[in-house]
C-alpha cells in the first residue's frame, strides 16, 4: 500500500451527522432563505443627520492626492473638481483616511501577502485556496444574482411608486418589471419591452434588445430605465472547466430612454470589474454597492513561484486593487480618488467596498466612497446607508453553505458602517460594533436615529437571537440597548419592524411569534409570544390590528406544505391566529422567497400572492372578510417561469399579471 | 418517510468517501466536512433528481466538485476561520490535520485537472465512465489523465506501488 492510499484509508472521519444534514435540507428545502424583513416608514433621523452636518461642514476632503499614478484618474464624465460641496468622505474614527495611496496600497498588500503561495491566491491548491473566502462571495452576489430567491424579502405596507414591494419606503429596488401607472416595462433576458396598460386591454408598444446583457434587473426613473446586471463574460462558458482561469465579476449598467415608448434607446453602457452587491434607487439617484476583490495577477507556477508570486502581489499598485469603470467602451480608468478609500481599523476581509452614486440621466457622472474592507451587507434608508461587514462566519458552515446565509465576523462581532446621504453624495458618519452575527440585510433597520439589528448566534454568543439597539455618539455607534433570548437554539425565520415594535418569528419545530416593544430603544421589552405549527417566512402587515404571515406548515391532510395565517396583533401581548389557509401537501408559497410575489390590494382587502405545486404556478386570491381568509386559485404558469410571476397593482385599482411570456390584466371580482 | 429513511441510509454511506475526497481535492479535515454536508444537503434537495439520475455515484460527486467550485468562484478573501475546530469535527482532529497536510503535500504536484481524476477514479473508487459523468469528459480523457498522473505520482515517489491493471484503464 502507498502512503497516499494509507492516508485514505487512516484519515478519520466521524460519524455521518445525518440529523443535522437533514435539518438543514429541510429548512433548505421549505424555506430557501429564510429572513424575511419589513418596514416601515422611517422619521427624520435628527441624531444622526445632525452629526452628518457637523462632519460635512467640518472636515472637507482635499482634492489632491499625492502620488497617485494613474490609478485614481477620475472619469473626464465625474463632476467638476470644485463641487466642494457634495465631497463625502470625511474618515475618522474606525475608518481612517489613508495618508497617501502609497499607504492605501500597504493596507492592501500587508494583508494579501498572507494570502499569497506558489498557486497564486492560496492554498494548499490554488482553486481552493479561498475556501474560506468565499463566504462573502456568497452572499455578496446573492442579493443579485438569484434575485431575491437568495436573501430576505421585505415589504412597505405598500408597494413602491413603480409597483415593486421593497424594504424602506421612498427607496426603490429593482425588479424585472416596472410601471408608472400607465406605462409598464419588463425586462426578460435581454430584452426589454413596454406596454401601455392604461386601456383596457394590455398593448405592447415597443422593443429592445440590450445585446450582451445577463441577469439583469431594472429601476424605473422618469422616462429612463436603468438596467443592472452583467455582460456574460463573468458566466463561465464550460461548467467544468478551468475555473482558475475564470474572470473576476463584471457589472453592467445601461440606461435606456423611454421618451417614446414604442422606440425604446439604448443611452449609456457603464461597466465595472466588480460585483453588484446592491441597487437603490432615491428620487432620481441611484446608488450601487459595489464589490472588487483580490485582483487577478498573473501568477507565476513551478519552481520559484511563491516568491515570484509574493513579489508580484508586494508591487501591486492601486489600480490593481481598486474597482475601474469603462462608459461606452471605453478604457477602462478608476474613479475613487485614494482619499476617498477608507482603511477599516477592524480586521475585516480583504476586498473594496464601494458605494457610487449617480443620476439616471448621467449613468457615467459618479460620486463615490469606499471602505477597503468586505463590508457587503447594504442597508439603506431614505437618507442613510449602511454597510456591515461579515468578515467570516463563526462557522465555517454558514457562509459557505448558500442555504444558510448567516454572516458575522470570524471573531463572532459585526461591524456596521454608517453613511449620510445627500443627493449622489455619501459621507461617512461613524461605525458600530455587535457581537454575533447580523444575518443580511433585512436583519438591519433604522428609526428615529436609532439603528436596530436582529442578531444571531455566534462564538461570542449563547445559542439564541437578540435584538439590538445602536445609536450615534460622536463617530460611534454605541449600543444603546438590547433585547436577548429570543429563540434559544432556533433560527431567525423572518422579522419585521415598525416605529416601536419588532415582530420576529424564530423556528425549530413550531414558530414563536414574538413582539417585541422598541418604544423605549434603552429597553426593549418583550411582549407577547404566539407558537404555532409552521413557520411564517414573510409577514406582511394589513393595519394596526391584522398581520398576514406567508409560509410553511403541516396540512390538514399530512405532509408539509404552503400555509397563509391570518394573526390577531391588537393587542400585542395576547397574539392570536383568526384563520389559517392550507395549501394541501407539496405546495409552496413562492411569496416566502420572494415577496415581489405578494400583493395587497388595500381597497379590495384581498391579497394576491404565487404559489406552486410541482411545476405548475398559480395565483392565490385571498380575501378577508371578517376574520376569515377565502381563497381562489388561478392556475398561471409552469415551470421555471413562475419565478417571473409578478402582480403589480396600478393606481386605478387594476392589476397587471406578469408571467414567462404574457403581460395581461388579471382579473379581479 | 420513505424519502428521509432512504436519504438517510445513502448518506451514512456515502458519508466517509464524500469527507475523504474532500480532503484530497484540497480541503482542511473540518471544510471536507462541511463541503460533505453540503453536498448532501442538495442532494436531499434534489433527491428524486439524484435518484432518477442513470448513474447516482457520479452526480453526487458532481454536486461535491460545484459546491467546491461554487466556493472557489468567489474570489472574495474573508477571515482564516478560527483554528479550533467544531464541537462537531472528527474524533481525531489533530491526526486528521496532520493527515490532510501530508496529502496535501503529495499531491500539490498535480494540475487540477488531473488531481480530480486521480481522487475520483483511484482514491473514490469511481468508474472511469462514472468519473467522466461527474467531471464532464470523455472516458477517454479520463484514462489519459489518469494514468498521466499516476506516472507523474509514481515519479515523485508517492505511489510506488502502482496498480497497473487501473493505470492502463478498464
Amino acid at each position: 500500500m502507498t502512503d497516499l492510499e494509507r492516508h485514505w484509508e487512516e484519515l478519520p472521519v466521524g460519524p455521518a451527522p445525518v440529523d443535522a444534514i437533514m435539518r438543514r435540507a429541510r429548512a433548505a428545502a421549505g424555506d430557501r432563505e429564510p429572513t424575511r424583513r419589513t418596514r416601515a416608514s422611517l422619521k427624520r433621523v435628527g441624531v444622526l443627520a445632525c452629526v452628518a452636518a457637523a462632519f460635512v461642514a467640518g472636515t472637507l476632503v482635499a482634492q489632491q492626492d499625492s502620488g497617485s499614478g494613474g490609478s485614481t484618474r477620475i472619469p473626464a464624465t465625474e463632476p467638476a473638481q470644485g463641487d466642494a460641496a457634495i465631497t463625502p468622505a470625511a474618515f475618522h474614527g474606525e475608518l481612517q483616511r489613508p495618508e497617501s495611496c502609497e499607504r492605501l496600497v500597504d493596507h492592501y498588500v500587508s494583508r494579501a501577502v498572507d494570502l499569497v503561495g506558489r498557486h497564486g491566491w492560496s492554498s494548499p491548491y490554488s482553486e481552493l485556496g479561498n475556501l474560506h473566502a468565499a463566504f462573502d462571495g456568497v452572499r455578496a452576489n446573492t442579493e443579485r444574482l438569484s434575485g431575491y430567491a437568495g436573501y430576505a424579502k421585505t415589504t412597505g405596507a405598500r408597494a413602491s411608486e413603480t409597483g415593486t414591494n421593497v424594504q424602506e419606503q421612498g427607496v426603490d429596488e429593482p425588479d424585472t418589471v416596472k410601471t408608472d401607472g400607465e406605462l409598464l416595462v419588463r425586462l426578460r433576458g435581454a430584452e426589454l419591452t413596454t406596454y401601455d396598460v392604461s386601456g383596457d386591454a394590455v398593448a405592447e408598444l415597443g422593443r429592445l434588445d440590450l445585446g450582451d446583457f445577463h441577469d439583469g434587473e431594472i429601476l424605473l426613473v422618469g422616462d429612463t430605465v436603468v438596467a443592472l446586471g452583467n455582460d456574460g463574460t463573468r458566466a463561465p462558458s464550460d461548467p467544468y472547466g478551468d475555473y482558475e482561469q475564470e474572470p473576476s465579476p463584471q457589472t453592467r449598467v445601461l440606461t435606456v430612454d423611454i421618451g417614446e415608448p414604442t422606440e425604446p434607446a439604448l443611452l449609456r453602457t457603464v461597466d465595472y470589474d466588480a460585483a453588484l452587491l446592491a441597487a437603490r434607487q432615491h428620487d432620481d439617484t441611484v446608488r450601487l454597492t459595489l464589490s472588487k476583490g483580490l485582483p487577478d495577477l498573473d501568477f507565476a507556477r513551478g519552481r520559484g513561484a511563491a516568491r515570484a508570486n509574493r513579489e508580484l502581489v508586494e508591487n501591486t499598485t492601486v489600480a490593481d486593487w481598486l474597482p475601474r469603470v469603462s462608459v461606452d467602451g471605453s478604457e477602462p480608468s478608476g474613479f475613487l480618488r485614494c482619499a476617498r478609500v477608507a482603511v477599516p481599523r477592524a480586521e475585516i476581509g480583504l476586498a473594496t467596498t464601494a458605494v457610487v452614486g449617480f443620476t439616471a440621466d448621467d449613468p457615467a457622472g459618479l460620486e463615490a466612497l469606499a471602505v477597503a474592507g468586505d463590508a457587503p451587507l447594504t442597508y439603506e434608508s431614505a437618507d442613510h446607508l449602511y454597510l456591515a461587514s461579515t468578515g467570516g462566519p463563526d462557522f465555517f458552515c454558514r457562509g459557505f453553505c448558500s442555504f444558510d446565509g448567516i454572516s458575522g465576523a470570524v471573531d463572532g462581532t459585526t461591524h456596521v458602517y454608517a453613511f449620510s446621504l445627500d443627493g449622489t453624495g455619501a459621507s461617512y458618519l461613524g461605525a458600530g460594533e455587535v457581537e454575533g452575527t447580523v444575518r443580511d440585510r433585512w436583519s438591519m433597520d433604522e428609526s428615529d436615529g436609532v439603528l436596530r439589528l436582529a442578531v444571531g448566534p455566534s462564538s461570542e454568543t449563547g445559542n439564541f437571537n437578540s435584538i439590538v439597539t445602536l445609536r450615534a455618539a460622536g463617530d460611534e455607534l454605541v449600543e444603546v440597548g438590547r433585547i436577548d433570548r429570543l429563540g434559544v437554539g432556533e433560527d431567525i425565520k423572518s422579522v419585521r419592524w415598525f416605529d416601536g415594535l419588532a415582530l420576529l418569528v424564530t423556528f425549530r419545530q413550531v414558530d414563536p411569534l414574538y413582539a417585541v416593544d422598541l418604544t423605549t430603544p434603552r429597553s426593549p421589552r418583550l411582549l407577547g409570544e404566539l407558537k404555532i405549527p409552521g413557520f411564517s417566512s414573510y409577514l406582511h402587515p394589513l393595519g394596526p390590528m391584522r398581520v398576514v404571515g406567508v409560509g410553511t406548515g403541516p396540512q390538514p391532510g399530512g405532509g408539509s406544505g404552503a400555509q397563509l395565517g391570518l394573526f390577531d396583533v391588537t393587542d400585542l401581548s395576547a397574539l392570536r391566529r383568526l384563520d389559517v389557509h392550507s395549501y394541501g401537501a407539496g405546495t409552496r408559497a413562492r411569496a416566502g422567497d420572494d415577496p415581489r410575489q405578494f400583493t395587497w390590494l388595500p381597497e379590495q382587502r384581498t391579497m394576491l400572492t404565487v404559489t406552486s405545486r410541482g411545476r405548475t404556478g398559480y395565483v392565490s386570491t385571498v380575501s378577508i372578510d371578517r376574520g376569515r381568509l377565502g381563497n381562489e386559485q388561478t392556475q398561471v404558469e409552469y415551470g421555471d417561469d413562475i419565478e417571473q410571476v409578478r402582480l403589480v397593482p396600478l393606481p386605478d385599482g387594476k392589476v397587471v399579471l406578469v408571467t414567462g411570456e404574457d403581460v395581461e390584466f388579471f382579473p379581479l371580482d | 418517510m420513505e424519502h428521509d429513511t432512504e436519504f438517510a441510509d445513502y448518506a451514512r454511506r456515502a458519508w466517509g468517501s464524500l469527507v475523504r475526497s474532500a480532503v484530497f481535492l484540497g480541503c482542511s479535515p473540518h471544510e471536507a466536512e462541511d463541503l460533505a454536508q453540503t453536498t448532501l444537503v442538495r442532494c436531499y434537495t434534489a433527491w428524486p433528481s439524484v435518484t432518477g439520475a442513470d448513474n447516482r455515484t457520479a452526480y453526487v460527486y458532481r454536486i461535491l466538485l460545484n459546491c467546491l467550485r461554487d466556493s472557489r468562484r468567489r474570489r472574495w478573501w474573508g477571515e482564516r476561520p478560527t483554528a479550533e475546530l467544531p464541537e462537531t469535527a472528527a474524533p481525531d482532529a489533530a491526526a486528521a490535520v496532520d493527515v490532510a497536510d501530508a496529502v496535501h503535500r503529495a499531491l500539490a504536484g498535480l494540475s487540477k485537472r488531473n488531481r480530480d481524476v486521480v481522487v475520483l477514479r483511484y482514491f473514490a473508487g469511481l468508474t472511469e465512465q462514472q468519473t467522466a459523468d461527474a467531471l464532464g469528459v470523455p472516458s477517454g480523457t479520463v484514462k489519459s489523465r489518469l494514468s498521466r498522473s499516476l506516472a507523474q505520482l509514481a515519479a515523485d515517489d508517492h505511489l510506488t506501488d502502482l496498480r497497473p491493471d487501473l493505470a492502463g484503464g478498464s
